[in-house]
C-alpha cells in the first residue's frame, strides 16, 4: 500500500519499519502508474530496497501478484516470469536466466525514529 | 505418428496453495486435489515439489516435471514404444508411456483425454459476412470467458537444433516457422494448430518451461480473461497483443509456476502444403501490435460530455 505522500526536505516518506513484517516485502508506486517501480524487503531485521526490474530483460517487473517478491520460505527474492532467484541481502541472481547479475539496489534512508524515506533525487536518478 | 498435442502438464511447485489459487483464478476447473482442467479435459496437475510421485526435477529449478502428450490411438502408443529402443520406455499403470527426451525432459504419451467439449469460436460480423446469430449481442458485462484447451508449451533448451531433430525425426513433428538462431515452432502430425511447442535456445542453466498456454474461444475472451486476472491483482508480463507467427492473440501473466502462463486465441491452422517462414526474433517480428491494460475509462466526468 503506497502511503499518502509526506514530503520533507525533498524526501518522500515510505512508512515506518513496523509497517514491514519480518521476511516480508512491499512494492511502491509513487507515481500511481499502476505498476510498482521499487520494493523493500525486511529480512533478519534489516531493510533492503531494489528496483522492481528483472535483469533478464531489464524492463519487466518481478512479482506474479503485488508485493509477492519472496519465495514461499522467504529465503530469496523471486522473479515469477522465469523463476529467477536473487539473494535478499545483495540482489545477486543465483538461479535463473540472469544468473550472476544483480537487481539494482535503491538507496533509502532510515531515521532515528525508524521512519523510512527516499530522496527525490534518487527517484529521479533511478526513474522510480 | 498421430500425436495431437499436450494433454497435461505436471508441476512440482514451491507454493502449492498459491499455484492452485492461480489456476482457479486463471479459469481452470479443479477435478480433484491435483488436477485442474480446461473445458476439453486437458489441463495441469499441481503437486508440491517434494511429492514422491513426481519424476525427478531438472537441476535448473524448473517446476515443470513432465509433459504428457495426447495421441490418437493405441497404435500410436505402440509405434512410439517401438521407436524408442535406444532408451527406457516405461509403461505406467494407466497404460501411458514415459520416457526422457534428448534434452532431459520427461515426456508422457497417452491416448488423448481431450473431448470435443469446447465452445464455438468467437463469431464476428463484417459487412456482407455475418457470422453471429441475429439479435445475439457480441459481448455483455456478464460474459464469463472459459478456458477451452491446453494449447502449447515453450521450452528453454540448451540445443534447439537437437531438440528440433528429436521431435521431427523421432516423433514426426513438423516445423511451421522459425526464429533464426532461436528455434522452431512445431506441430505434431495429428493437429493443424500452428504450434504445440516452440523451442528457445538458451544457456543450459535456463533449461525449463518459458511459458504454457491455453486456447480461448476468441480475442474477446483473451482480453476479458486477462482483464479479470489484472482485477484480481495478478501482474501482466506481455500483452494483450497479436503474434505474427501463428497469428494467435496473446496475453501473458507471471505465475507461481516459475514461468509465464498465457491465454491465446485464433491460432493459424496448417497442413502439409504450408511453406515455413523464418525471421529474426525481436519486437517487430514477435507481434503485429502490442496493447497495454488501463483501468476502465470513458470520456467526460461520469457521463457524456458535449
Amino acid at each position: 500500500m503506497v502511503q499518502s505522500l509526506k514530503l520533507t526536505m525533498n524526501k518522500i516518506f515510505l512508512g515506518v519499519i513496523d509497517d514491514f513484517a519480518e521476511e516480508q516485502a512491499k512494492g511502491f508506486d509513487l507515481n500511481h502508474s499502476g505498476s510498482d517501480t521499487f520494493f523493500i524487503v525486511r529480512s533478519k531485521n534489516k531493510l533492503f530496497a531494489y528496483k522492481d526490474s528483472c535483469p533478464h530483460y531489464g524492463d519487466t517487473t518481478l512479482p506474479w501478484k503485488r508485493h509477492h517478491y519472496l519465495n514461499n520460505v522467504a529465503e530469496y527474492i523471486v522473479c515469477a516470469a522465469h523463476g529467477a532467484l536473487f539473494q535478499i541481502e545483495n540482489g545477486k541472481c543465483i538461479q535463473g536466466p540472469c544468473l550472476g547479475q544483480k537487481l539494482t539496489k535503491v538507496p533509502i534512508e532510515i531515521s532515528e525514529q525508524n521512519e523510512i524515506w527516499i530522496d527525490q533525487t534518487i527517484i529521479k536518478e533511478f526513474n522510480l | 505418428m498421430n500425436i495431437i498435442g499436450p494433454d497435461k502438464l505436471i508441476w512440482g511447485v514451491e507454493d502449492l496453495a498459491a499455484a492452485k489459487q492461480f489456476a482457479v483464478d486463471y479459469g481452470l476447473t479443479p477435478q480433484n486435489e491435483h488436477y485442474y482442467s480446461a473445458l476439453d479435459g486437458t489441463g495441469i496437475e499441481i503437486r508440491a515439489k517434494d511429492d514422491k510421485s513426481l519424476p525427478a526435477a531438472l537441476t535448473t529449478g524448473s517446476m515443470l516435471r513432465k509433459t504428457v502428450y495426447g495421441v490418437k490411438d493405441q497404435a500410436t502408443l505402440d509405434a512410439i514404444k517401438a521407436e524408442f529402443t535406444d532408451r527406457e520406455v516405461k509403461v505406467l499403470a494407466d497404460g501411458s508411456l514415459e520416457l526422457v527426451d534428448d534434452m532431459g525432459f520427461v515426456l508422457g504419451f497417452q491416448i488423448t483425454i481431450r473431448t470435443t467439449n469446447t465452445e464455438k469460436a468467437e463469431r464476428i460480423n463484417a459487412p456482407g459476412d455475418v457470422n453471429r446469430e441475429i439479435n445475439q449481442p457480441g459481448v455483455t458485462k456478464t460474459d464469463v470467458p472459459r478456458v477451452q484447451s491446453l494449447s502449447h508449451v515453450v521450452y528453454f533448451v540448451p540445443d534447439s537444433v537437437k531438440a528440433e531433430a528429436f521431435f521431427a525425426n523421432r516423433l514426426g513433428f513438423v516445423t511451421t516457422d522459425r526464429f533464426t538462431g532461436v528455434g522452431p515452432f512445431m506441430r505434431p502430425a495429428a493437429t493443424q494448430d500452428h504450434h504445440t511447442i516452440f523451442f528457445i535456445q538458451a544457456p543450459a542453466f535456463m533449461q525449463g518451461c518459458e511459458h504454457f498456454t491455453f486456447h480461448m474461444a476468441g480475442p474477446t475472451d483473451v482480453v476479458q480473461a486477462g482483464t479479470n486476472m489484472v482485477n484480481k491483482g495478478y501482474q501482466s508480463f506481455w500483452g494483450p497483443g497479436r503474434h505474427l507467427f501463428g497469428s494467435n492473440w496473446f496475453w501473458y501473466f507471471k505465475s507461481p509456476f516459475g514461468c509465464n502462463m498465457e491465454y491465446d486465441a485464433d491460432m493459424d491452422q496448417h497442413d502439409e502444403s504450408w511453406q515455413g517462414r523464418e525471421a529474426m526474433i525481436g519486437p517487430d517480428n514477435s507481434q503485429a501490435f502490442l496493447l497495454q491494460y488501463r483501468e476502465k475509462w470513458a470520456p467526460g466526468p461520469g457521463g457524456p460530455k458535449p
